[in-house]
């Protein structure tokens, strides 16, 4: 089981219990008098049998607020993903904190920050450094790439799972358009794996319908799911974060709803990913103030009313196009944020340029920041050695040092944490040994990596397998007429 | 009137959506010649977008300005359309997000802006059907028609709605602008598009350059 991290102290709260409470009132009262459209009339039907009010012309249900409320409830705290490698197994909800890699559409040049289409080596190779990265612990669905050179669009999502399972033993979240879902269910199953299924919003609140059956698909195959609304704010929610956090937790309680009346109990992890609105351009601004003040929000609501788990993805993407000093404290401030909020998850790793990138050399330095942040919220140990009072009266006052004593060198690895890409070099050392910066250093630990690290394979006949279920998957968008 | 005038401006340049209907029929009401209240309302909109694009007003400020439009220009034309005459627009553009897309706001974008440099816009939405397109361009003698795609799965649905006019037989009529993200000038001329903007400023210049419209 992967052990992620353990947060050790309350989380940070930023609304009072009462504010808790009337946001959660006021968004019982979006779902029951505006409701949430679903496109899919099995879908409709489903929900009046449990409870709700349909509109089937209008694809509208709306939700009794005890319904919402019950539904809730059924959704455990806490659960476990299986992985075809038990050692990445992961517990998830509670007070532990893992980090999910983040991607890119195209790669992005590390030094000119110029995007193009990755090679399906480049591909898994940078699944493969993943595999190798601590902190990492999950994928995000189509991670790290959502164009590959040589595959057709549409059988990207299905391609990508395969090529993660084949390159990485971690857990994988799965995807929903055109119908992947169904391939990325066969192949999880196929090796062995469970995967963390998919149904995302288009908010304002409404379903399309292919989020709907990716919901049926994953749920009937026993999957979680992770729940996501990803709006906007000013274009798709209320520009202000109390307003976006009630028509987000809207949408994704309305698809609770949805989840547990299909199978009551099934695992949810409820995804923030809410972001302002760039009002010059209609861009998003990804790794801002505003997505990090709305996670908090958020990780406080799910954490302590709803007793469900959540996923921050506000510091996936900076809008920064390299990898610099911009994308470094834009990704750092808001996953610090979350994680002391109490966030179960971060998406972080390798994303740059507005979601539209991904760099493993990024991805390598973001593990840096990931274990300083995981770290951050392990805390320190309060006890009698750790205070130290014996050796502090032994030391005394100066001349004394403590550097000769056992104390420093027994606790100075423990407590310290030394980042693996960092130059922390003196002027000098530094002069001497060829001016190496973060990028070069984790350029080399790429290196390093690539020549040392293993991945656990897949057995031949499960390697077939895989393939034959994406030979099955294009075969089905031929005749679609989608290839 | 001279003072109808400056109220019909300056409701838009207020941004003020809820007296936008209020002020239009007290114009009308008072003698205003409708054809003068069209050119003040689009003045006032040009000015909007003007600012927009120099960076001194912002989206929401465009947006709810074309509101104002949206809500008084109605009662305008009835009035002209009563006198018989016909108000003149830069031209007829339908706009929409293709099939399997459900990307709105950069379409959202164009849309506006198209109807703030005073073309007559028929915004089809988001997973518009291909036979959607074609109905539109024909029904409404559309002299553009303009998409937009976000993914690499729904890019080609553009070419099929271009096949689609060509099999209609009404290409000749009509032309396509394209973009998205995924989409950049080889793409749409791979496709066989007339036009392509990577941002919503730059669709309406290659709209109105291709329509021989002067900026
Ligand atoms: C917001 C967003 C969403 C929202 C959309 C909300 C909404 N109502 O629009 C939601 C969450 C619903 C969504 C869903 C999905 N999305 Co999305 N989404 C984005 C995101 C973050 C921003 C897009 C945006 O609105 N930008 C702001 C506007 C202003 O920019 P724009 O759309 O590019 O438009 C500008 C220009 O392109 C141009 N333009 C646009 N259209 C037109 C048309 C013409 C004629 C002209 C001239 C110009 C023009 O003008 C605009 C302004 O200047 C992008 C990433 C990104 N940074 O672009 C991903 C992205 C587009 N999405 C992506 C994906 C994969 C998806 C999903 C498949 C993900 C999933 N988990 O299932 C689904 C697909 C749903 C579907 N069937 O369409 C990918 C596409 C990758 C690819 N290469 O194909 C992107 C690039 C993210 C990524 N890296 O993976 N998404």
């Amino acid at each position: 089981m992967r052990k992620g991290f353990t947060r050790k102290f309350e989380p940070l709260r930023v609304l009072s219990d009462s504010q808790v409470e009337t946001i959660h009132k006021r968004t019982l009262e979006v779902l029951a008098e505006v409701g949430c459209k679903f496109e899919s009339v099995r879908a409709l039907e489903l929900l009046k049998k449990n409870g709700c009010r349909i509109d089937l012309e209008q694809r509208l249900a709306y939700f009794p607020p005890d319904l919402v409320e019950s539904s809730i409830r059924m959704c455990p705290s806490s659960f476990l993903v299986k992985s075809r490698d038990p050692k990445d197994n992961l517990l998830i909800g509670g007070n532990t904190l893992y980090f999910m890699s983040s991607l890119g559409a195209r790669l992005s040049d590390i030094e000119t920050g110029m995007v193009r289409v990755p090679t399906m080596e480049e591909n898994n190779q940078a699944i493969f450094i993943s595999d190798a990265l601590d902190s990492i612990d999950l994928y995000s669905g189509y991670t790290p790439y959502f164009e590959i050179e040589g595959v057709e669009p549409v059988m990207l999502c299905s391609t990508s799972l395969a090529m993660r399972i084949r390159n990485s033993t971690k857990i994988t979240r799965g995807t929903q358009p055109t119908d992947t879902f169904i391939w990325e269910t066969l192949i999880a199953q196929a090796a062995g794996q469970e995967l963390i299924g998919n149904m995302e919003a288009a908010a304002p609140l409404s379903y399309p319908e292919d989020a709907i059956n990716a919901a049926y698909t994953y749920v009937e195959a026993g999957f979680p799911v992770y729940i996501a609304a990803g709006s906007v704010m000013g274009g798709t929610a209320p520009v202000t974060v109390a307003g976006s956090t009630i028509s987000n937790n809207a949408e994704l309680l309305a698809a609770i709803v949805f989840i547990q009346c299909i199978r009551p109990g099934t695992g949810i992890i409820a995804n923030d990913c809410v972001f302002p609105m760039n009002m010059e351009s209609g861009d998003l601004f990804f790794c801002s103030l505003g997505s990090s003040l709305h996670q908090m929000a958020f990780n406080q609501i799910w954490h302590d009313l709803y007793r469900i788990p959540t996923n921050n993805t506000g510091s996936a993407f900076p809008n920064s196009k390299k990898a610099d000093y911009q994308s470094a404290y834009e990704k750092t401030h808001v996953a610090m944020a979350s994680a002391l909020s109490g966030a179960n998850m971060i998406v972080f790793h390798g994303g740059v340029t507005a979601e539209l990138s991904y760099n493993p050399v990024l991805a390598i330095i973001d593990d840096d920041i990931a274990m300083t942040i995981g770290k951050t919220i392990e805390g320190f140990e309060v006890s009698e050695d750790t205070m130290a009072v014996d050796i502090i009266k032994d030391v005394g006052t100066v001349p004394g040092t403590f550097l000769n004593k056992t104390h420093t060198r027994e606790w100075w690895k423990k407590e310290y944490f030394l980042p693996k890409s960092a130059d922390r070099l003196s002027y000098p050392e530094w002069l001497n040994s060829g001016h190496k910066g973060a990028i070069d250093k984790a350029r080399e630990r790429m290196e390093h990596i690539l020549a040392t690290h293993k991945v656990k394979p897949l057995s031949s006949d499960t390697d077939r397998e895989l393939d034959k279920i994406l030979n099955d998957a294009r075969k089905y968008y031929r005749d679609k007429g989608l290839l | 009137m001279a003072d109808s005038i400056q109220s019909l401006k300056d409701v838009v340049l207020d941004f003020d959506i809820d007296r936008a209907e209020e002020v239009a029929r007290n114009a009308i009401d008072s003698g205003t010649d409708p054809l003068l209240a069209a050119a003040a309302l689009t003045d006032a909109i040009r000015q909007v977008g003007d600012a927009f694009g120099k960076g001194d007003l912002f989206l929401p400020d465009l947006v709810c300005a074309s509101e104002v439009l949206k809500k008084a220009f109605p009662i305008v034309n009835d009035a002209i359309e009563k006198k018989g005459a016909t108000q003149e627009s830069l031209g007829k553009v339908v706009i929409g997000t293709v099939f399997g897309d459900i990307h709105s706001i950069g379409k959202g974008m164009v849309s506006t802006l198209l109807y703030a440099a005073g073309f007559k816009v028929i915004d089809l939405g988001i997973n518009v059907k291909g036979e959607d397109f074609l109905k539109a361009v024909k029904d409404e003698n559309a002299n553009v028609l303009a998409m937009s795609a976000l993914l690499t799965t729904t890019a080609m649905e553009q070419k099929k709605v271009i096949e689609g006019l060509k099999e209609a037989g009404i290409r000749d009529r009509v032309k396509v602008v394209v973009g998205g993200s995924p989409i950049n000038q080889e793409f749409a001329d791979s496709i066989g598009a007339d036009g392509y903007g990577s941002t919503a400023p730059e669709g309406v210049k290659v709209v109105k350059r291709l329509l021989g419209i002067k900026d």
